[in-house]
């Protein structure tokens, strides 16, 4: 019985993370209808001041409240399952490195707020863009997206394993982790912003925000990375 | 007056680091001054003792008495603050790897996924350790445990016996040396412990097994060793050919008397 | 620091009789800097204070000359207040390598102090935006990222509380402040080199002048001593309440 590659085990890992939610679709539902939700109350909220414009300009700002508030939804939810039963026990006495454990999960993570992603994003562009002109830089906000995704899902997994075993889990996931991915978030309206007005000097304040986003996003993971095995270990 | 240590102590202190009598290969466990403390709080107090291969341990005491504790460092789910241990030779703390193939767990949770069927459930435990034909493992053990017919429900419509069975199928997946139980009987009733016993009994083979019991009367009745722990420390380590249960149930009345004043 | 022989938490080594020194001194050399701030420092470029005065080619108000004072503590108070957090991490990597309790306290230790100086900071640098700027409020990138690090020290302090297992308290302690400590620079320089279109960002005044420089210095350093003191009382105190929970634990044995 040779010890399968890491690899391997971070794909059963994932792909128990990919089956058991294509099973109950517990977290895209309940993400993908808080989404929706938090679309209407935009409705209300802005009622009376949005004429098209003005969202425009606040537009990336408010995709990303939409996006930071669904994760935290999903994010509170993707240890439930491994808590329940004691099944991150059962994962924790195979011999596995367990930097494998996070990877997985943020990788499952990662895949489940994009596929949420994928039905927000076009819904609050028709809710609330559709009657303006689109600048033709406006697919780039697909870049501060996803590398925004990638970052907050990252530490997002870490800190739900943490959360996991505290007392109302919810709210300490929020209070942990809103703070810490703060630059993220900065950097990633920053740029969604500027692809989203598209004017003539948009790349000035998209690539830089990238870039740094880019940088959290790698300073971050390792240190996840690096700090998970502690984590799990308690 | 009783005597407040067993007749079989001497397995336990005395020789703790050296013993020149029993080959260490030969011992499935091995715990030598294996303390789990935080600050001055020590749930595990300098345990020592040698379990030789095929036995069947039973570790009992009051809540508390740091016998949960123990096992999750047996089991390396916790790190000791210090002493050392070794699985079938293999050092816990060196190799803790190679450690987790040798041992499987069985706990009052189920640790298996809910959502997922039976066969998946042992699927995903064989794949991750790496098992040479998961799928002929997987067929083999759930025959073992009777429960191929439900092979393809969710484990989420299975009674608790049933899971029960299942988790003794996920335990030893990858055919463990030494196997640990961890209050197994919690939440059974009378006829899935009958039917957990009996299963225990026929994977038995030469494996191993330490069991983290309350029922005095049933560890009693499994173990081939006792062991009293109380307030992380071992009040007696004994074979049961040594023991008499009366005398045994009348010291652990003692210990656990000690253990709430 | 590294004897570890009695299993009671020691407490009472030789730094403790320092900390009531150091207190002292740094109030007194705090207490100092501000009478320097006022009566030695010039005001910016040797402006007067009567009358407003043409600074750098712009008009400033006596008023702002005299907010410029504030910054004679702010800066202090808050480079302090990030040397507390970042020894907050490194007792938290102390913890995780070796498991032991005492690093643990160390680092809560640290953080409080931390935190104590982050709201000082917060204070002070509000009061300066407020005379500065004439708001309350705006997101400049150390305010912003003075705010998010104080938030983050908060959550850590709730979530220690939310945690019921000591030694696991003390594992996810120490992870949060390593992770709060690499998340500061990230937020400071993030908020900085991010160009924004509404607040210009702030750049540097030029080199300081050496009164001014001097006044940073002593308070500076009043203000560490401070910070010391009271990191040096309060870990006394903790270490001693472990000392009593574990001699009755004892008793119970």
């Amino acid at each position: 019985m040779g010890r399968p590659s890491t690899f391997t085990q971070y794909k059963t890992l994932l792909a128990k993370d990919i089956r058991q939610e294509f099973r109950t679709r517990e977290m895209l539902t309940s993400m993908g209808i808080y989404a929706l939700l938090v679309i209407i109350v935009y409705g209300a909220a802005l009622a009376l001041t949005a004429n098209g414009i003005d969202v425009m300009k606040m537009g990336g700002g408010l995709l990303w409240v939409l996006i930071v508030f669904t994760s935290l939804l999903g994010l509170g939810r993707s240890f439930a399952h491994e808590k329940e039963q004691g099944c991150m026990e059962g994962i924790l006495l195979v011999p596995l490195d367990r930097s494998v454990v996070f990877l997985a999960k943020a990788t499952a993570n990662i895949l489940f707020m994009l596929a949420v992603e994928v039905i927000a994003v076009p819904l609050f562009y028709f809710f609330f863009m559709s009657g303006e002109p689109v600048a033709p830089t406006f697919l780039a906000i697909v870049a501060p997206l996803v590398v925004g995704t990638v970052g907050m899902a990252g530490i997002g997994t870490m800190l739900s394993t943490i959360t996991m075993n505290t007392r109302s889990r919810d709210v300490m996931l929020a209070v942990l982790f809103i703070p810490l991915i703060y630059p993220l978030l900065y950097a990633c309206v920053t740029a969604t912003t500027a692809a989203i007005a598209g004017t003539e000097f948009w790349m000035d304040f998209f690539v830089m925000p990238l870039v740094l986003a880019c940088g959290y996003d790698v300073v971050m993971l390792l240190v996840c990375w690096v700090l998970y095995d502690f984590v799990v270990g308690a | 007056m009783r005597k407040t240590k067993g007749p079989g102590v001497n397995l336990a202190r005395g020789e703790k680091h050296t013993n020149p009598t029993s080959d260490p290969d030969e011992m499935a466990i091995r715990a030598l001054g294996i303390t789990k403390a935080f600050g001055t709080r020590k749930a595990v107090d300098e345990v020592s003792f040698e379990l030789p291969e095929g036995a069947f341990l039973s570790i009992f005491g009051p809540n508390g008495a740091g016998k949960t504790t123990l096992l999750r460092v047996l089991s390396t789910l916790a790190r000791p603050s210090a002493g050392e241990a070794y699985i079938c030779g293999v050092d816990l703390r060196e190799n803790p790897d190679e450690a987790r193939g040798l041992i499987g767990l069985i706990s009052h949770q189920s640790m298996l996924y809910p959502d997922l069927t039976a066969e998946e459930n042992l699927m995903l435990y064989a794949r991750l350790y790496g098992v040479a034909d998961p799928q002929a493992r997987v067929s083999e053990l759930l025959d073992a445990v009777g429960l191929s017919h439900r092979r393809l429900d969710q484990v989420r419509t299975f009674s608790r016996g049933m899971t029960q069975r299942i988790s003794i199928a996920r335990a030893l997946v990858h055919d463990p040396k030494v196997v640990f139980l961890d209050e197994p009987y919690s939440g059974l009733d009378p006829h899935a412990v009958d039917i957990f016993d009996e299963l225990i009994e026929s994977v038995r083979g030469n494996r191993t097994f330490v069991m983290v019991s309350h029922d005095l009367a049933k560890g009693f009745a499994m173990c081939t060793h006792a062991l009293v722990l109380a307030r992380g420390r071992i009040v007696t380590y004994a074979r049961k050919d040594d023991l008499d249960f009366a005398d045994f149930s009348a010291l652990y009345r003692d210990t656990v008397g000690m253990g709430v004043a | 620091m590294a004897q570890r022989k009695v299993n009671v938490p020691e407490a009472g080594q030789w730094p403790d009789k320092l900390a009531v020194p150091a207190l002292a001194a740094g109030a007194a050399l705090t207490t100092a800097g501000f009478l320097m701030a006022f009566l030695f420092a010039a005001p910016v470029n040797g402006a007067a204070l009567d009358a407003p005065e043409l600074v750098g080619g712009v008009m400033v108000s006596h008023q702002q000359l005299l907010s410029q004072k504030i910054f004679y503590f702010h800066m202090p108070v808050a480079i302090v207040s990030f040397i507390a957090l970042a020894f907050g991490a490194y007792y938290g990597v102390r913890f995780l390598t070796t498991r032991e309790q005492r690093f643990d306290t160390c680092s809560r230790v640290a953080m409080e102090i931390a935190l104590l100086f982050v709201v000082f900071t917060m204070i002070t640098g509000d009061l300066w935006t407020r005379f500065e700027w004439g708001v309350w409020w705006t997101w400049e990138p150390r305010l912003t990222t003075y705010l998010i690090l104080m938030l983050i020290v908060i959550a850590y302090f709730v979530m220690r509380n939310a945690v019921d297992d000591p030694e696991r308290r003390a594992t996810y302690a120490s992870v949060i402040s390593v992770i709060a400590l690499v998340d500061v620079p990230i937020c400071f320089m993030i908020t900085r080199l991010i160009p924004s279109s509404v607040h210009p960002v702030i750049t540097r005044e030029g080199g300081m002048a050496p009164d001014m420089a001097a006044t940073v210095v002593v308070i500076m350093l009043g203000m560490m001593l401070v910070g010391y003191g009271l990191y040096r009382l309060r870990f006394r105190e903790a270490r001693l309440a472990e000392r009593v929970q574990a001699l009755k634990e004892q008793m119970e044995d």
